[in-house]
């Protein structure tokens, strides 16, 4: 299934590779071998081959001089960003015009992208087939190029829904039922996309960015769960729910598990302007919608609820007056609310029972998997032999079915199954040392998948349930040799001696797994980065579900009433707005069929972002040639530019304070009022 | 890399010898580097560099600078490198604190490193039809590649203070020089190898130890001077001595000599006088082509080489003035009597130390590479301009000898003049342009070219003529005989290829024979040593023009320092240019700690010295793209950048869109490649009824001030400074 490719006026890749050095170091390697990835697909090999030996070779022997890794590499038609990591190398490349932190910015979030759903790369390519890893590559390529103007390629923003053509308390409804899942303390963020585009988000934009990935895709074939969809399927083709295993950088999960206090602490206090725009999180919705309270919204105490306060007495619900939004279900109620530290408490018992009980059988079945998940290609075929034997002989529900259309996809599925597995363990081994009730939650695993299985799962059978169980159980000494070997493995797949300092996920190294819930209805998608536990708690599920799916449903027949909405205010004049921190444009550019001075107004906005983003202490800017003036402002949080339409005045660009061009400053602050872009 | 301080007695005494030679190069650049060098010499340079760095810890920031020329076959033709470079290469290579092992010669080093990227360029050409042109690193290291026909550039930083655009301009600038001390040599790949890396190593470290020179010398002057900056001649604005100065080079000194029987065929063509970098007077003779500013941005680059003046942002303390008789140290104290002997040893008396224990005498070989040459002080430079005469037509590179006399330090004179038999280099020109002409016709396949043929044709009577000249005057010509009697058959006969492409070897064999006679005639190293003014007329020129500017020298290095002042509160910097005359004006920026100038003092100064530089980097990056107007406001500063149009009584001509350059575009300016005659000549397309000149105003105002204010006084000040820009040079 092959993504295809977007229209050549919108692609700003050229050309994209992953090639892994370490594949060819002798003399008679080839070097197609240690190509994993290459883009466009059809290129012939010979130039593949190349391309990759070239520049693989050349970044080598720059790195070498300079004892650090190449970011840049020019040539006379086109640019490619690179980045080197271990023994991998990715290129992309892409025409000379766009500016050179917008190409940057595109491999980075390509490769964070690629992490999120995959884990590290090494050992991605340890567990799935280079041509199912090829076409993942080619989803992320064709998500990220998705932008609707030219526009996109500078800014690489999230796609947001037209807030001006809809009823700000839908848009208010959507935060509501975002923080209404937060009252599970399993639930990181949130966000809710309707056909594609943002909708509200909790998260930062770089995560939202992520999320949206499968989004699409899962829109247009309506039923089908995502290809990487792990897990359980619910409910009914209009309602249906899916977890995805997906993998956070330790930086990521630390802002969303952290208090608001201190997060609003470290964001002002410990990074520096020009890096806030990937790190704060702020709620979209509330701040866009509402014009009265906003001192009280400005410090956002809904945004990520206190988890580790059991006595906090303002929960969130009790701020919230939508209350006919939500249909609480009784288990929210009852259950300690907001509190890790009882929840874990509560389940303690229960789950060394089950340890004890159901040890043996648990060693004899955990032992594929595990070492499959671990060390990778070599058992992998035995385990997916024994994944479909199990899945042939004991699902025969529908949803399931449905999952699953082929041997290879279930091969697949088998493979993220055991691979996530592993990876539990990881999380676990890791958080052993830091943090003690995590422990206790590890092993209320088979609990609350059993619980889970019950409640939602009504077709699942016995033997897959236990085989499930089971699965989360692992013996002491598999434990402790599994810790090792993925102690080792992340040691050396992310942080590798003398790593060089990269962008987020290869910084900081670790990628912890997490879990991806979705929610669908019709067009619109919960979208909910929740912690592991969250897939075994039949309580939490149950809880978000109900508790959202009635307003969920009531957003989506609002949205769905909403007309498309005119094209966007058009005047006398271009503008853009972009805002750093939450990732938006607002424009009135659209589509590619721009006229000249949307050209101009573009190229422009190209040059002018590019100077921006070197200097921070640079304000404000206009630039003008005989045919058009542009002015741009910029802050830590926004970037406007503006470009006044119409024939300018002859002049003969002599200094003039006559002269039009330095009247678009005022020009821009009145205009664009209306816009909702304040100057000011 | 661990250094024993204990020095044996042997190697003490070297060291102190080669620590005079780090000082002797130290007063030169700010980094001390030394190449080829044996084992022996090796230890004591490493030992000694050692001692100063822990000395002077400051001067050896991590700065990796390198500037390399190459040719496809991946040869050193050329290379620079500072201190820091040239360590981290031998980290890589060296083991040399193990006795007994050589180092291998630092140029194999550089080779070595460099030789994988410059094979996978030619690949990448030879394959994609696309070249590298640059690399970044995660550490801000800049790799910038450009290639001039056969010859690879490549500039290295490491220190974040050249931009991309900065080594792509040192890069067409060590071209331009190139050009200038080589001619039309440089027009042959096979003959440039040879002049660039000459065989005889003595040579070869004697011609990269000037070029390197004149690579660090403009690194110097665009770092800290205004008009190098910009690219545009600064003149001191005093309209009276300018004019009597005019009056005094062509009555005293230029007539005078040309008139004179005793000056062997020399005629003065050009006579300025350089006051640091600004011009005081400038003087051509009636029957000359104009100087291009190209030409005069290069040759003050060579003044400066010869005799630099510490014009850096830090002097015009007077006492140094008054202190003439010592000429111009750099980054050493002057109280150290260590300084003047390496001064004297750099100017007038070859080297003073030699090398007496055998175990040194090992390094003798490669130590002769470091000595200077005994400077002739009548010898002039041979040096390369564009002409154009108006009956002749244009000719790029024709040779002329410069005569660089000082007057007092900071203030020189430069006589530059027609050598004979300059005329065959116009031929060499002519023909060499029809050959090139043909080889590009037959190159894209066009054949026996019917404008080709008759073309050649035409030259071949004239050419045979030629030939038969050459030999007559004792020129070796047997090979371009040859070569013209091989294309002859080649061409003109039935049996041979005719204008085919079977004829471009003769074609190019052509080429080569006819820059190798212009060689002959031209080159600096074939100058006789007869072939010059005779040394009493220099010294009496000097002499005249001493006297004639004696009360006026204090006065003259002051103004130089304090060439123009400010009136409008609120305006930080300005600088007006000129473009259609290449000149400029800008106050000055002073960073010295000891004398204040308007911005202040100290860091202050730093800090908008830098600001102005970066205005230029961003107003040219928006010139590029086509934009003639830019304001900026960073931090507590607003920038204007306008270029505009004037026809020759001042009328402001409308502006037109300008195009936008490809990112591979030669760096704008007028240094290297000038950008405003290209800009000047496709604006008169649409104004071919009048003279068109171009202008450039930049200012840096303080925030504060309201945004009318800072526009009105722009146009105040455009208005206010055409008057003085308007003096001619002439």
């Amino acid at each position: 299934m092959a993504a295809t490719p977007p229209s050549t006026d919108s692609r700003r890749c050229l050309f994209f590779f992953l090639y892994d050095n370490s594949k060819v170091q002798k003399e008679g390697d080839l070097t197609r071998d240690g190509i994993y990835y290459f883009y466009p697909d059809d290129t012939p090999i010979d130039q593949q081959e190349l391309l990759c030996g070239q520049l693989a070779g050349v970044c080598r022997c720059v790195s070498e001089l300079s004892k650090s890794p190449v970011r840049l590499l020019r040539l006379r038609r086109s640019k490619y960003a690179v980045c080197m990591k271990d023994s991998f190398l990715w290129a992309l490349s892409c025409v000379v015009d766009i500016p050179d932190v917008s190409v940057c910015d595109f491999l980075n979030q390509l490769i964070d992208l690629f992490c999120f759903y995959n884990g590290p790369v090494r050992q991605s390519y340890q567990l799935y087939s280079q041509e199912e890893l090829a076409q993942r590559w080619a989803k992320y390529l064709c998500h990220l190029q998705g932008g609707s103007t030219e526009l996109h390629n500078i800014f690489s923003c999230l796609r947001t829904i037209d807030s001006t053509h809809i009823d700000p308390l839908l848009l208010l409804k959507a935060a509501l039922i975002l923080q209404a899942c937060q009252r599970c303390p399993l639930v990181l963020s949130g966000c809710i996309l309707y056909r594609g585009r943002v909708v509200s988000t909790q998260m930062p934009p770089a995560l939202t960015q992520k999320v949206m990935v499968y989004e699409t895709e899962t829109y247009s074939q309506d039923n089908r769960v995502a290809a990487n969809g792990l897990c359980s399927s619910v409910g009914t083709s209009l309602s249906f729910t899916v977890t995805t295993q997906v993998f956070l950088t330790t930086n990521e999960l630390h802002m969303m598990r952290c208090s608001p206090v201190d997060r609003a602490c470290r964001t002002h206090c410990s990074q520096p302007p020009s890096r806030s725009r990937n790190s704060r999180l702020l709620s979209r919705t509330l701040s866009d919608t509402l014009t009265a309270d906003t001192d009280s919204l400005n410090l956002e105490p809904t945004d990520c609820p206190p988890k580790s306060n059991a006595t906090k007495p303002s929960s969130p619900r009790s701020s919230l007056s939508d209350e006919s939004c939500f249909s609480p279900s009784p288990s929210i109620v009852n259950s300690p609310l907001n509190s890790r530290m009882n929840q874990s408490e509560y389940f303690t018992p229960q789950s060394h029972d089950h340890s004890v009980a159901n040890g043996p059988n648990s060693s004899k079945v955990k032992e594929p998997c595990l070492t499959g998940s671990l060390t990778g290609l070599n058992t992998k075929e035995r385990v997916a032999e024994d994944a479909y034997e199990k899945l042939d002989s004991g699902c025969s529900s529908k949803s399931i079915s449905k999952v699953i259309n082929s041997d290879q996809e279930l091969n697949h599925k088998e493979k993220i199954k055991s691979f996530s597995n592993g990876y539990q363990l990881q999380s676990n081994c890791l958080e052993n040392h830091s943090d003690s009730f995590y422990q206790d939650n590890q092993t209320d695993t088979p609990e609350g998948q059993q619980l889970n299985a019950n409640n939602h799962t009504t077709n699942t059978n016995d033997r897959l349930q236990r085989d499930t169980e089971d699965e989360g159980r692992p013996k002491n000494e598999q434990v402790d040799k599994g810790e090792q070997i993925l102690k080792d493995n992340v040691n050396n797949i992310c942080n590798p001696p003398n790593a060089p300092l990269q962008h987020e996920t290869l910084v900081d190294g670790s990628l912890v797994p997490t879990v991806l819930y979705q929610h669908r209805v019709r067009g619109l998608v919960l979208a909910l980065l929740v912690e592991t536990d969250f897939n075994t708690d039949p309580t939490a599920r149950e809880e978000v579900y109900h508790s959202s799916l009635a307003s969920l449903n009531g957003l989506e027949a609002h949205l769905r009433s909403t007309s498309p909405g005119t094209p966007s205010i058009q005047g006398p004049y271009t503008f853009t707005h972009y805002d750093c921190i939450q990732n938006t444009l607002t424009t009135n550019v659209c589509g590619h069929s721009a006229g000249p001075q949307d050209r101009a107004f573009v190229k422009a906005t190209a040059l002018l972002h590019s100077h921006f983003s070197q200097t921070d202490t640079l304000q404000e800017a206009i630039v003008r040639n005989a045919s058009s003036a542009v002015y741009g402002t910029h802050t830590t949080a926004q970037e406007t530019y503006f470009l006044q339409q119409g024939v300018p005045v002859r002049n003969s660009g002599s200094p003039d304070a006559q002269d039009s061009a330095f009247s678009l400053p005022k020009k821009a602050r009145q205009r664009l009022l209306k816009h909702g872009v304040n100057l000011l | 890399m661990v250094f024993s301080p204990v020095l044996s007695v042997q190697e003490r005494k070297a060291a102190s010898l080669v620590s005079q030679r780090l000082h002797q190069h130290n007063s030169r650049c700010s980094s001390s580097r030394q190449l080829g060098l044996d084992f022996v010499e090796n230890q004591i340079w490493i030992r000694t560099q050692w001692i100063f760095s822990a000395l002077q810890s400051n001067s050896y920031n991590n700065e990796m600078k390198c500037l390399l020329v190459s040719n496809e076959k991946a040869e050193v033709l050329f290379y620079w490198t500072d201190s820091e470079f040239e360590q981290h290469v031998q980290e890589q290579y060296g083991h040399f604190q193990e006795e007994g092992e050589r180092l291998p010669a630092f140029e194999d080093s550089i080779n070595t490193l460099f030789a994988p990227i410059i094979i996978s360029g030619s690949t990448m050409v030879d394959i994609v039809g696309d070249s590298y042109t640059s690399f970044s690193t995660e550490n801000n290291h800049i790799y910038v590649l450009h290639q001039f026909d056969e010859c690879l550039y490549i500039a290295v930083n490491g220190d974040g203070e050249e931009t991309e655009e900065d080594l792509k301009r040192k890069i067409y600038v060590m071209k331009k020089l190139t050009e200038v001390m080589f001619g039309m040599v440089t027009l042959s790949s096979a003959l440039l190898r040879k002049e660039l890396r000459p065989q005889d190593t003595v040579q070869r470290n004697r011609l990269w130890q000037k070029l390197r020179g004149l690579l660090e010398t403009y690194s110097r002057l665009r770092e800290q001077d205004q008009s190098f900056l910009v690219e545009a001649v600064e003149r001191l604005i005093h309209p009276t001595l300018c004019e009597q100065c005019i009056e005094f080079l062509e009555r005293r000194v230029v007539q005078q000599i040309n008139n004179s029987v005793e000056r062997a065929g020399e005629e003065v063509l050009h006579a300025f006088i350089l006051v640091h970098t600004k011009l005081l007077a400038f003087y051509s003779s009636r029957n000359a082509s104009s100087l291009t500013t190209s030409d005069l941005l290069a040759l003050i680059i060579l003044v400066q080489d010869l005799h630099p003046s510490k014009m850096d942002l830090d002097d015009g303390a007077p006492e140094e003035m008054e202190n003439s008789s010592v000429p111009d140290v750099f980054y050493t104290p002057e109280s150290s009597p260590l300084d003047r002997e390496s001064v004297q040893a750099r100017g007038e008396s070859p080297p003073v130390f030699q090398f007496v224990d055998p175990d040194i005498q090992m390094a003798e070989d490669s130590l002769k590479t470091l000595e200077v040459q005994t400077p002739d002080p009548s010898a002039p430079s041979r040096v390369f301009l564009e002409a154009t005469l108006k009956n002749e037509g244009f000719f790029p590179m024709m040779p002329h000898s410069m005569y660089c006399l000082p007057l007092w330090p900071g203030i020189s004179m430069v006589l530059l003049t027609k050598i004979p038999d300059s005329h065959i280099a116009m031929n060499v020109y002519v023909y060499l342009e029809a050959f090139v002409k043909l080889e590009k016709r037959l190159c894209e396949g066009q054949g026996a070219a019917t404008r080709g043929q008759p073309s050649i044709q035409e030259h071949r009577s004239k050419l045979d003529r030629f030939i038969r000249t050459l030999a007559s005057m004792d020129i070796q010509t047997t090979q371009l005989q040859n070569a013209w009697t091989d294309f002859k058959n080649k061409a003109f006969t039935r049996s041979g290829p005719g204008f085919t492409k079977d004829l471009l070897p003769s074609c190019r064999n052509m080429k080569t024979q006819l820059c190798s006679v212009y060689r002959q005639c031209f080159a600096a190293e074939c100058m006789s040593s007869s072939q010059r003014l005779p040394p009493h007329m220099q010294e009496r020129a000097l002499s005249m023009v001493q006297e004639k500017l004696m009360d006026w020298k204090d006065f003259l290095l002051v103004k130089s320092k304090r060439n123009i002042t400010m009136e409008f509160p609120g305006l930080i910097h300005f600088v007006y240019l000129d473009r259609s005359g290449g000149q400029m004006i800008a106050p000055s920026l002073n960073v010295s700690d000891r004398t204040a100038s308007e911005l202040g003092k100290g860091p202050l100064a730093h800090f908008i010295k830098d600001k102005v530089w970066g205005l230029v980097a961003t107003s040219r990056r928006y010139l590029q793209k086509g934009y003639t107007t830019a304001t900026i406001r960073d931090g507590d500063y607003f920038y204007c950048y306008f270029l505009w149009f004037e026809n020759e009584s001042g009328y402001k001509l409308e502006v037109i869109d300008i195009p936008s350059l490809p990112e591979d575009s030669a760096p704008i300016g007028m240094l290297a490649w000038d950008y405003y005659r290209k800009l000047l000549r496709y604006y008169s397309k649409s104004h071919q009824s009048e003279v068109v000149k171009c202008y450039e105003l930049l200012t840096v105002h303080l925030g504060v001030i309201p945004t009318e204010y800072i526009l009105q006084h722009c146009s105040q000040l455009a208005r206010k400074l055409w008057e003085p820009s308007r003096i001619p040079l002439l």
